[in-house]
């Protein structure tokens, strides 16, 4: 009698009082702490985590729930990890946070644990995003790259193919508008994220890569903003996109704001990550159901698209008491069977190559299809464990580009140029 | 004495202009909060809610807000009142009692009032560190007191001092300690500023958002502003539900203000002018 | 122990223990940040160690160009912002300082933006400048969509908005302290003045003025202070963009010392702040001088 009230007064507690009850539980139920963002369908994420507690009753999950911008969650999470937290076991990484937390060993290394024949089974750049320095620190648990969403109803009607350059978006964009607008004066040609944050970066990688620019030299050694391709990249974003299709209020949106604005019906082009799919497709969010197409982003004449990779990594915590049961829990959410819910359930693609060949996962989200050629090859942000400052030095640069008008792309360049050098020589000077 | 016509219009225009730029951006929340989802969405946007508590319910149901009201209760009545147990004796010694240095330290407590936030929070956070106090309540207090304490010590040091001295001579001449004068005798007499000081005290600490941003990471433990600033889904940025936990956030405060105005305004005036 | 001494040691155990918290997480906080000013140390470098080096964080500090703009950004937002408070604060208390009926429930109205929280006043104007939703272009357009404006797309706006928000902040707060001013006033003054046949701008000019002079400064000095730390507004409205334009110099700050772990130079930012910040409050109290400090309680 006593034993059961004590096992009822333990279920009831342990959400609340996690950490206190390890020691004497350990061997029979623990509970793992794990950190994640704000989801707008918690439900898909209630089910996952109850299927693994029920594969593992010794396993209890408990999520906690971090705000959902990258940049307020990255300040949350090494928060935590500079204070050492025992309590937090395992969390979501945003793909350019391990170079980081690898550096500053908050994070355990898994070579041990996700064999290199593993390894192999998923999208080469899920895995190159989560190495540093020949190790590898997490597992992917999706893959997200930019890609051109667009109206195929609009497009339809006049009698347009979905864009191949940014020049032909324009000009198809500005065909639509000027017929649109006298009745949809709200209706924009492109939405995308050009607030300065982390999003910013994503994008105008997007930009300067289709002109076969680049932030950083090959070797990473050098920042490369005043190269010609880098500079008439920007140009042009600032002037046919920011001053005309997006209308200058592109400049304070994020993905909400610019997603809204695509699901309302007031954009032609929309450039998001994989998840918008599902959402443009919801009727309870979305107008535009069954109007949607979704395509590789378009290039400049002399270069080939470029998909910023971004998605999120499952990492263990250096500080972790229960490493082994974290591994359990990641190898479990990260396996063919989950992704493949997660895919169905809230189209998030895969980073497992072998379920893009799983005609149910493509009968749901069809445009896996065409562009699994693009998650192969999305390009990587700067790998680098001051990646915080140079994104920060980056967004600015780029923001006052693109909201100033009359500011001189190459002069600001130079300058933003010689700042992150100062940075990227500290690093080359540290020990490894 | 009867004012000119002009004079007297003048201030009607002021009252009405005053009134109403103070309390239209409350009113725009409060509309949009009354909205459905697509009403909100509208462009342009509609003048009238369309009596929709939609809104209300997430913000309580899926954004937790109850959890953050409640954190934000026991952080900022924790503060008050630890910061009035600590001030008021503070404030009477400072003000009754011949201390050498007494300029000197009230002249430091204001400086110290001055402090950018920023340049005390890297070691707050050390030093929470490293005695546990990180994510908890408690350790948001610590800061806090400091934060408010040198306004709350001024404010009661002012009406320490204008209180007349034969009373607490009278109860010295029956024998009463210097504790017993000033919780038995002086700390009644200056109720009125003990509770502007107390109601200062508590909004500052329900408003604060720096260090409650850098010491609670754990939305569990979140206060209001926190949960407030941070408010955004994955996908979406719901207006409506910001704006029924901004406006339900906010109606404690506007209760405060209501019943509380005159003691706030002698308060707020006694410790900035007569100090 | 003489009556005096005793009387002197309780006072001290009375004042003690506040100020040991002041001090603990006030007093030695600040010196810490000074001395982790001197150092080098990059969070995400832990292999580099945390060598001294003097004077060098602050050396690169004055060739920083982010921190030179974020410097620029706050003076003017200071500057702008403290100024209309003041005006607007003086009319507020010009008109809460006359007696009609509902005056309490006037003064409860203008109270309300200073009490509700900050963040929630800097989502409601983030709300009212919303380029699509906003009421900003509702009453400036109608229904004229296409005229709507992104104001904080645009740098000028999107500093004059956070100015907007704070000023409809804060102004009442600088109302309240120059009310006090006008309540020393005695009435016989004016009643004088009438008698001698003074128009309202007369008494105005040559009573209530001089005598609020006092108020003013403080009222100037609380918001001059408090302006400058701004940071909630920054980060809920523009988190420092468009383009740097609303980058001040405390969410500067906090990006370099909790975003991006540059500890030593982090801190040299927030001794810089806080050396401006005394430096104005010291020219402030010696401008006001003897006021100030002849009305401290003795």
């Amino acid at each position: 009698m006593i034993k059961n009230f004590t096992i009822v007064f333990c279920i009831f507690c342990v959400p609340i009082i996690p950490i206190s009850t390890s020691s004497a539980s350990e061997t029979a139920h623990t509970v793992l702490r794990f950190v994640t963002w704000k989801a707008d369908n918690p439900k898909i994420w209630d089910a996952a985590i109850a299927r693994f507690e029920t594969a593992y009753p010794s396993i209890t999950i408990e999520r906690e729930i971090a705000p959902h911008s990258s940049t307020a969650y990255h300040d949350l999470l090494t928060q935590k990890l500079k204070s050492h937290d025992t309590a937090m076991d395992v969390f979501f990484m945003d793909v350019v946070w391990p170079a980081e937390f690898a550096m500053a060993g908050w994070v355990l290394p898994l070579d041990d644990r996700f064999s290199v024949s593993e390894q192999k089974k998923f999208l080469s750049a899920t895995i190159q995003a989560g190495t540093y320095r020949h190790r590898i620190y997490s597992v992917p648990s999706r893959i997200d790259s930019g890609m051109l969403y667009y109206r195929k109803d609009l497009l339809q009607k006049y009698g347009f193919d979905p864009p191949q350059t940014w020049g032909a978006l324009v000009i198809q964009a500005d065909t639509i508008l000027k017929g649109e607008q006298p009745t949809h004066p709200a209706l924009r040609g492109y939405s995308g994220q050009f607030k300065q944050y982390e999003g910013l970066v994503c994008n105008m990688l997007e930009f300067v890569g289709s002109h076969n620019g680049l932030f950083l030299s090959k070797d990473g050694t050098r920042s490369t903003l005043t190269s010609p391709d880098a500079i008439q990249a920007l140009t042009f974003v600032r002037k046919h996109i920011i001053q005309r299709l997006a209308t200058p209020a592109g400049l304070t949106h994020q993905e909400p704001e610019s997603l809204a604005i695509f699901v309302q019906g007031h954009a032609v082009f929309h450039r998001n990550w994989p998840y918008a799919w599902k959402m443009a497709n919801n009727a309870r969010y979305s107008k535009i159901v069954g109007n949607v197409g979704v395509t590789l982003l378009p290039h400049f004449p002399n270069g080939q698209s470029v998909a910023t990779l971004g998605g999120w990594l499952y990492g263990i915590s250096a500080y972790s008491n229960h490493p082994q049961e974290a591994w359990t829990f990641i190898r479990f959410m990260t396996s063919p069977q989950m992704q493949k819910y997660f895919a169905l359930q809230a189209s998030l693609a895969p980073s497992r190559t072998a379920l893009y060949s799983d005609t149910e996962i493509l009968t749901a989200n069809p445009q896996f299809q065409d562009l699994f050629p693009v998650f192969q090859t999305a390009r990587p942000r700067p790998q680098t464990p001051i990646y915080p400052i140079v994104s920060n030095i980056l967004q600015r640069y780029f923001s006052r580009v693109l909201a100033f008008p009359h500011i001189d792309p190459f002069q600001e360049a130079s300058i933003t140029d010689h700042q992150i050098n100062h940075y990227l020589e500290l690093v080359q000077s540290t020990p490894q | 004495m009867k004012k000119p016509f002009l004079e007297c219009s003048l201030l009607h225009v002021g009252i009405i202009l005053s009134v109403i730029i103070s309390l239209v951006p409350f009113f725009w929340f409060i509309i949009t909060s009354l909205k459905s989802q697509t009403a909100v969405e509208a462009i342009p946007p509609t003048w009238w809610p369309n009596g929709n508590l939609d809104a209300y319910r997430s913000a309580l149901l899926d954004h937790q807000l109850l959890n953050y009201m409640m954190n934000s209760v026991i952080v900022a009545g924790s503060t008050t009142i630890i910061a009035l147990l600590l001030a008021i004796p503070a404030a009477y010694a400072l003000a009754r009692v011949r201390m050498k240095g007494k300029s000197l330290i009230l002249g430091g407590l204001l400086s110290m009032s001055m402090f950018p936030q920023i340049v005390i929070a890297g070691p707050v956070w050390e030093i929470l560190k490293h005695i546990g106090g990180l994510n908890t309540h408690w350790g948001l207090v610590l800061p806090y007191l400091t934060l408010t304490l040198p306004l709350a010590i001024w404010i009661l040091a002012t009406f320490f001092k204008e209180l007349p001295r034969e009373l607490e001579d009278a109860a010295r001449v029956d024998g009463c300690t210097l504790w017993q004068t000033m919780s038995k005798v002086m700390a009644p007499l200056a109720a009125p500023g003990i509770f502007t000081a107390a109601i200062l005290t508590f909004i500052y600490a329900w408003n604060e958002f720096f260090f409650a941003l850098l010491i609670l990471t754990d939305p569990e433990q979140q206060t209001l502003p926190v949960g407030i600033a941070l408010f955004q889904g994955e996908f979406t940025m719901p207006w409506g539900e910001l704006a029924a936990a901004s406006v339900l956030a906010t109606l404690p405060l506007v209760l405060v203000v209501l019943l509380f105005q005159r003691g706030i305004i002698s308060g707020l005036s006694a410790g900035a002018i007569k100090g | 122990m003489t009556r005096n001494s005793q009387e002197s040691t309780t006072g001290w155990m009375m004042t003690i223990p506040a100020l040991a918290v002041v001090g603990t997480f006030s007093l030695y906080p600040a010196l810490d940040s000074f001395l982790l000013s001197l150092h080098r140390i990059y969070l995400g470098l832990p292999t580099i160690g945390q060598p001294y080096i003097g004077l060098q964080n602050y050396t690169m500090l004055m060739q920083d160009p982010v921190a030179q703009q974020a410097f620029l950004v706050t003076f003017g937002f200071v500057l702008l912002s403290t100024t209309l408070e003041v005006l607007l604060g003086l009319s507020i208390a010009l008109v809460i300082h006359e007696t009609f009926s509902g005056r309490g429930w006037v003064r409860a109205a203008i109270l309300i933006p200073w009490a509700i929280p900050t963040v929630v006043a800097s989502q409601m104007w983030r709300f009212i400048f919303n380029d699509q939703y906003g009421l900003a272009n509702l009453l400036l357009f109608g229904d004229q969509v296409s005229n709507y404006v992104p104001w904080l797309a645009s740098p000028t706006w999107a500093f004059l908005a956070i100015v907007a928000a704070d000023v409809w902040k804060t102004a009442s707060f600088a109302g309240l302290l120059i009310l006090a001013g006008l309540q020393v006033i005695p009435d016989e003054l004016y009643d004088a003045a009438r008698l001698d046949g003074a128009t309202a701008w007369q008494r105005f000019r040559h009573i209530t003025l001089p005598l609020i002079k006092p108020a003013l400064l403080i009222a100037l000095l609380f918001r001059t202070i408090d302006a400058f730390r701004v940071f909630d507004l920054v980060f809920v409205m523009t988190q420092g963009g468009p383009g740097d334009a609303t980058q001040v110099i405390q969410f500067y700050g906090y990006k370099t010392l909790f975003t991006e772990g540059q500890m030593g130079y982090g801190a040299s930012i927030s001794i810089a702040v806080f050396l401006t910040l005394l430096l104005l409050s010291v020219l402030y109290v010696r401008t006001i001088g003897t006021t100030l400090f002849q009305r401290e309680p003795a």
